[in-house]
């Protein structure tokens, strides 16, 4: 190790603190320890840095950071020092990112980052390591582990096995998460890049997810890659139980997905009875909303976004190679309260009798264009009664399935009784 | 006290023709221009928002420069007074292609006015109309029935009802006998 790199550290951890340390001041009394009394860098390294920390009267530098965490415990905004497995490596997203994966102990796991520029040495996949003076901070909700170049990373001879707790799906948070689920519904994807993408059900709840293709050998991180990493996923069956470890948790307007490229999974016996955190309403639907019926949506990868009149996209301006698609934004209304529903193409198709072939067959040839749609699919569904289930988030429901009100012979009966006048 | 950003759209009640017929006091929550306008129904709640499902008998074309159109829905206990004018251009032109007679459902407002001679009319600003089918009509009639009597049950426990209660005097039996006989008009 050579000492301008520990002067870097430390004047890191000074600087963090608010100080403004002068790095050949640093350098030189590392060297006069190192070289003079023959102290070893370590040491010096305390030394110094405890030295420096009293003159700029500071407290919390280098002791709090040498400290041990377990992961779940730690925060986003700290210094830390944490000893972990290596569980995932997943393709930088960026040149300047040398690394990026998920690190684990006991207690938890956290995604990390190596900046390109730490010169940090590569972690092999399944390794224990010792990180000395990472950064934790927050990126996309969840906490994230930087490794910069005041960190130290030293490669450990441990190989404790490591049995990562299950998490409740309803108790998911962003970040990593382990879970025991089944697969209950396997969807079309919607991306060249998705490899599958469905729902995933325990008995508190379901989650989405989706696993993205890789790139095949060498895609994950600079390192050779070890024996046991998969290169390239497989898919989930349908109807079957997996405990699925250090799956990635995002987080998207507001709603939680799993994507399962981090994660190691494997068949588990026995069922999971579902618990269906649906909600479903009753109720005539008293409003069609603009933007329903035919659509054009964005075709660049992952954008989706509904394209004006002309085309445009609001992120990626004129596209005329746009996919078609048929929505339904309607007021469900029980005459007690109103709520927004959403439905997609499946719904809609079933609800208005109409395909999206159809659609797009009539609004190429009709004057009104897709007008027409929104017109027919309205005139359809408008001042009907439907039931519909699905999850609510953002004030909205998005619909699983929507299914029309029929009469019930009975429950005019029970209101004729309810009324109460002389039996009919 | 609910937060400004968090907008809930005004429900739509269940009325019958011979409630709403019945209805006198409008009044206005808030002091606010945009504020909602509401009318009291005699059951028992405040209403801002009606859906109606009924048979469309007649339909006129009135006005010269600004064009509306009136319209009359039948329901089992009487008749809805409809408009539909060029400030909700959609709606009018909808109405102006339903052929009556027809199973129609309304989304709209009512509004009270007071006429020449000081009746009091109670007449539906369309929102939306649709053509319906029979079935529509009758899980309508269901529909309003039970929540008319939800609202009769709670009659007295409510703010909204007890106003109602010095603003008509509301007799819930007769109400009762008005569902009653909505309901004998469904058919099995």
């Amino acid at each position: 190790m050579n000492l301008s790199e520990v002067t870097e550290r430390i004047s890191r951890k000074l600087e963090a603190k608010g100080a403004q340390p002068d790095r050949q001041k640093i350098e030189s009394r590392l060297r006069r320890l190192a070289e003079e009394f023959g102290v070893n860098i370590d040491e010096a390294e305390r030394t110094v840095t405890a030295d420096l920390a009293r003159e700029y009267n500071l407290t919390g530098v280098g002791n709090t950071s040498t400290e041990l965490r377990p992961i779940n415990e730690i925060v986003p905004g700290e210094w830390v020092t944490i000893e972990g497995k290596i569980v995932a490596l997943t393709p930088p997203i960026s040149p300047s990112i040398a690394q990026t994966g998920i690190i684990a102990d006991s207690s938890g796991a956290m995604r990390f980052v190596t900046w390109a520029r730490a010169n940090a040495p590569a972690m092999e996949y399944g390794h224990w390591y010792r990180i000395e003076s990472a950064v934790v901070d927050e990126y996309k909700g969840a906490p994230n582990l930087k490794i910069h170049s005041g960190t130290t990373i030293s490669r450990m001879e441990k190989d404790a096995p490591l049995l990562p707790s299950i998490t409740p799906i309803a108790e998911l948070k962003p970040g990593v998460g382990s879970v025991r689920a089944k697969v209950i519904q396997d969807w079309e994807v919607s991306h060249d890049r998705m490899l599958q993408t469905g729902l995933l059900g325990d008995e508190t709840g379901t989650i989405k997810f989706v696993i993205w293709k890789e790139g095949g050998a060498g895609s994950s991180g600079t390192g050779p890659a070890a024996p046991e990493e998969p290169l390239g996923k497989d898919k989930l069956d349908l109807d079957a139980v997996y405990n699925i470890f250090y799956a990635t948790v995002d987080e998207y307007n507001g709603r939680l997905s799993l994507a399962l490229n981090t994660a190691m999974y494997i068949t588990d016996e026995g069922d999971i009875e579902v618990g269906r955190n649906e909600t479903e309403i009753r109720g005539a639907l008293v409003h069609v909303a603009p933007g329903s019926g035919l659509i054009k949506r964005c075709p660049v990868e992952g954008c989706n976004r509904t394209l004006s009149r002309q085309n445009y996209c609001p992120v990626h301006e004129i596209q005329p190679e746009f996919r078609y698609d048929l929505r339904l934004k309607a007021v469900l209304d029980d005459g007690i309260r109103a709520r927004n529903v959403l439905m997609q193409r499946e719904t809609v198709e079933e609800l208005a009798g109409i395909t999206l072939e159809e659609a797009v067959g009539i609004a190429e040839t009709n004057p009104l264009g897709m007008d027409e749609i929104f017109y027919r699919i309205r005139n359809t569904v408008l001042g009907r009664y439907y039931t519909c289930t699905g999850s609510e988030f953002g004030g909205r429901l998005l619909v699983n399935s929507c299914t029309p009100i029929t009469f019930e012979p009975e429950e005019l009966a029970a209101l004729l009784n309810r009324a109460g006048g002389e039996p009919a | 006290m609910k937060p400004q950003s968090a907008f809930e759209r005004e429900p739509a009640r269940r009325v019958f023709a011979s409630e709403l017929r019945e209805t006198r006091y409008q009044f206005k929550e808030g002091e606010d221009e945009k504020s909602p306008t509401y009318v009291l129904l005699p059951s028992g709640i405040r209403s801002n928002r009606i859906f109606i499902v009924g048979t469309l008998t007649e339909k006129q074309r009135q006005g010269d420069q600004n064009i509306f159109y009136r319209g009359r829905v039948v329901d089992p206990t009487g008749t809805f007074f409809i408009m539909a004018g060029s400030y909700q251009p959609e709606a009018m032109q909808q109405l102006a292609r339903i052929e009556q007679p027809a199973f129609v459902a309304v989304v709209g407002k009512p509004n009270l006015y007071t006429t020449q001679d000081g009746n009091c009319l109670v007449s539906v600003r369309v929102e939306s109309i649709a053509v319906v089918d029979r079935d529509t009509r009758d899980l309508w009639v269901l529909d309003t029935a039970r929540e008319t009597l939800d609202r009769l049950d709670a009659f007295g426990t409510t703010d909204d009802s007890r106003k109602a209660q010095e603003e008509y005097g509301t007799q819930p039996d007769v109400y009762r006998k008005i569902v009653y006989d909505a309901l004998t008009q469904v058919q099995l």
